[in-house]
């Protein structure tokens, strides 16, 4: 057999690497020939070119989206929402909103931030901050009627908060456990107002600069998988985690809307369709609203200014969810 | 956009030039497209080797780049470098994917997320090799280049690749010899 020159010596060893069928046997590379194919394993982990390219097109796309919004709002983005307010709050309307708020101290090391009241001594409107997050809430009425919604906590300690919880009048649903399919610690109660929690402190994890917020809302959704594209078109969201079942359900989503999230599932089996008031901050209320309408949302109240100074709207998405959509116009606006 | 840096570089230890551009970002977002490029590689090396796999890598990797973003305004150096804050991202998102995958897969216990978050020297070896070439591959000439991502990435065959760049068989398989010929020449022995 006559000698190979280093070129076809070297294909012929990559081949056999690559595990090409029709090219065989596989010689004893030379050490010159060795060497190089030492390379080839690291080669194969590179990323492929394109995607370094289309991350990097994805990140400008984002950043002239935020910054088109922002200019639209003719506010900077970290003005559109109101100081100590980071997530999307869930929003209760309660029948006994008074021991509610007393429960969420008592049961989360709820902070009462404000109460007001209406003229009948009923609350208007309260807010507990709770970690670094804040829930909302007020006494139900024929306008707002009560909703049992279902809220996640992120806590530093998932058994004591869900001791507390029960102390505090919560029936166990589960204790916290490790065996949880999120892989973090989790239990589960509800409250006597009928709201469902989920305890969770994570595992495998340490805080991050990007942050965990205390309070996620949690929507378990009829035909959940449809909310991804209403909610990407409706409020230019951002998923961030999505895990479906190979039919197209979603099993758990984490979505982003101008920096604050909350996470979604399809309800199926023993899991009930949830529909939840939600607060949520963003650049422009007015161009949000017409943008949630045209994507399928139905107005509910348009645009307006609150005399509390914010800019705000109300819209229902298709699931049955009604979205308070607000934009903080500054400390000047206030009546 | 930032002119692109030596191989070998470590950037790891030059907080002060990271400082400057990430000030830069913090006051006009567009300026992050010069801390991805200086940061790519090694969040994207970190990852692949914690996963091992590259679609989860690059999906991972457009994860962490996503939330760095998001949270830039919140960075704050205090003395580390930003590869630092983007390895601790990263190792969150890791983290969160194995609770994904161990969520979907009902609970197997072969998907506990790993335990450390903290990179450890090998790993950092691992990430510096791995984007060294990374960087040397970036510089060879387009044609060498095309060739090895169709090569070792794409895993397509000579035939293939000399079709698609209308070249001969021959001629692909000289170029493939010369372009990891001159890899192992700059890499010195850090491939082996």
């Amino acid at each position: 057999m006559s000698k190979r020159s280093p070129v076809e010596e070297l294909d012929l060893a990559v081949s056999a690497l690559l595990a090409v069928p029709e090219r065989r046997p596989v010689p004893r590379p030379s050490p010159s020939v060795a060497r190089l194919l030492a390379l080839i394993r690291p080669l194969r982990d590179l990323p492929r070119p394109e995607f370094k390219a289309r991350l990097k097109t994805d990140l400008k796309r984002r950043t002239s989206m935020n910054q088109a919004a922002s200019s639209a709002a003719s506010v900077k983005s970290s003005q559109f929402r109101r100081e100590n307010f980071p997530n999307i709050a869930p929003y209760f309307l309660i029948d006994g909103a008074p021991k509610f708020i007393g429960f969420l101290v008592a049961a989360f090391n709820g902070i009462e931030r404000i109460r007001v009241l209406r003229p009948d001594g009923s609350i208007m409107h309260a807010e507990v901050a709770i970690g670094n997050s804040v829930i909302e809430l007020g006494d139900s009425n024929e306008e707002y009627p009560p909703r049992f919604m279902t809220t996640h906590l992120y806590v530093p300690d998932a058994d004591a908060t869900y001791a507390n919880a029960l102390a505090a009048g919560a029936t166990p649903v589960y204790a916290p456990t490790d065996n949880h399919p999120s892989g973090d610690r989790w239990g589960e109660a509800k409250d006597p107002f009928g709201n469902t929690w989920y305890i969770a402190t994570r595992k495998g994890w340490v805080p991050g600069p990007e942050g965990v917020l205390t309070v996620q809302p949690y929507l378990h959704l009829r035909d959940g998988h449809n909310m991804i594209p209403f909610i990407e078109a409706a409020f230019g969201a951002h998923i961030t985690g999505l895990h479906e079942s190979p039919d197209g359900k979603v099993l758990h989503a984490t979505i982003e809307i101008y920096g604050a999230t909350l996470e979604i599932d399809e309800a199926q089996g023993k899991v009930e369709p949830t529909q939840s008031y939600l607060h949520v901050y963003v650049p422009d209320t007015d161009a949000l609203y017409a943008q949630a309408v045209a994507a399928g949302a139905k107005g509910i109240k348009p645009p307006y200014t609150a005399p509390y100074g914010d800019r705000a709207a109300t819209i229902a998405d298709p699931f049955g969810n009604t979205w308070f959509l607000a934009t903080y116009l500054g400390p000047e606006a206030r009546q | 956009m930032v002119a692109a840096r030596r191989p070998g570089r470590k950037r790891h230890s030059q907080p002060a030039s990271d400082r400057l551009l990430v000030e830069a970002a913090q006051a006009d977002p567009s300026k992050f497209e010069a801390l991805y490029e200086l940061h790519f590689e090694l969040v994207y090396f970190f990852i692949l080797g914690r996963v091992q796999d590259r679609a989860t890598a690059e999906d991972l990797t457009s994860e962490v780049f996503h939330k760095a973003l998001a949270n830039l305004s919140a960075y704050e150096s205090r003395g580390t470098p930003f590869a630092a804050w983007l390895f601790r991202i990263a190792s969150n998102a890791i983290a969160d994917h194995y609770k994904r995958a161990k969520r979907e897969l009902r609970d197997d216990d072969t998907l506990d997320p790993p335990a450390q978050p903290s990179i450890s020297s090998k790993e950092m070896d691992f990430v510096e090799r791995h984007a060294f070439l990374f960087r040397l591959v970036e510089k060879l000439p387009e044609i060498q280049r095309r060739v090895l991502y169709g090569r070792f990435i794409e895993e397509r065959s000579i035939k293939e690749i000399a079709q698609h760049l209308r070249k001969s068989e021959g001629a692909v398989k000289q170029l493939q010899f010369r372009a990891l010929e001159t890899l192992r020449q700059q890499m010195g022995g850090r491939h082996e």
